[in-house]
């Protein structure tokens, strides 16, 4: 491998170049977060576009926590895929996956708030 | 990833009828770009994860064009038909990288890839997300 330089150079910096299987599980795991994203905000949108709840306040606050869930997913995707190749790359234990516990409690949260919403 | 036991060599073909050579089509010498890098496919599974992700991301273009139409009109049309051009794009750019992926890892067995193409699509998802918000902050402002 002679390729001058890669992207970001915080990940490729050091390290050796692992297994180019791992490398693509990893990319594979970025872009399913990344639809993950997407599939929260177009959660948020769907409740503001079919006014579900009718109540403006509680639909508002369970758009806000999509729209939230949404930036978190898809700021895992990015960290998430730069630390795991990191990691994969200095051969250190792969990264943790606190967002997971976020997304499952601001889901449940969402979920819940709807809920209130229909039937306050 | 099973591996064969060392030294074990692949079992012979079962006796038949000649059929095709394997690997392709007769009269077409067997290249090594011909077979796939891994067993596993994991470079053809990654080409058809950007590929559902741009595909997605078209469908979440669309769909916000076809409900915010009636309150922006033209620009919600073009919007839209702007992110779907997008992936489109993002879409041809992905089959290209993985005809080099694939070339690199039979020929030279190494990994070209960077984070460049992940960055945008991170980006481009924030930007939808960004819109998104807006069109909530809208919703709330005229109510």
């Amino acid at each position: 491998m002679n390729a001058p330089r890669r992207f970001p150079g915080s990940v490729y910096r050091d390290g050796d170049e692992p297994d180019p299987r791992f490398s693509l599980a990893n990319e594979r795991t970025f872009l399913a977060w990344l639809r993950t994203a997407l599939a929260l905000y177009a959660g948020a949108f769907a409740l503001e576009a079919l006014a579900l709840p009718e109540a403006l306040g509680w639909r508002a606050a369970a758009a806000g926590v999509f729209v939230v869930l949404g930036t978190v997913a898809s700021l895992q995707a990015w960290w998430g895929w730069a630390a795991t190749e990191r990691s994969l790359r200095r051969g250190t234990p792969l990264p943790g996956l606190g967002a997971g516990a976020i997304i499952v409690a601001g889901v449940i949260i969402a979920a819940a708030l709807v809920t209130i919403g229909l039937f306050a | 990833m099973s591996a064969p036991p060392a030294g074990s060599s692949p079992p012979a073909p079962p006796p038949g009828p000649p059929g095709p050579p394997p690997g392709g089509p007769p009269g077409r010498p067997r290249r090594p770009g011909d077979a796939p890098f891994d067993p596993g496919l994991q470079v053809e599974r990654t080409l058809l994860a950007w590929r559902r992700t741009c595909l997605s991301f078209a469908a979440a273009g669309l769909v916000a064009a076809r409900f915010t139409a009636p309150a922006l009109g033209v620009a919600a049309v073009v919007a839209g038909l702007a992110v779907a051009g997008c992936a489109i794009l993002a879409y041809v750019a992905t089959a290209h990288g993985y005809a080099r992926e694939h070339r690199g890892l039979v020929e030279e067995d190494g990994l070209a890839r960077s984070g460049v193409p992940m960055l945008v699509a991170t980006g481009a998802v924030l930007l939808l997300g960004a819109l998104c918000a807006s069109y909530l902050v809208a919703g709330i402002l005229r109510a």
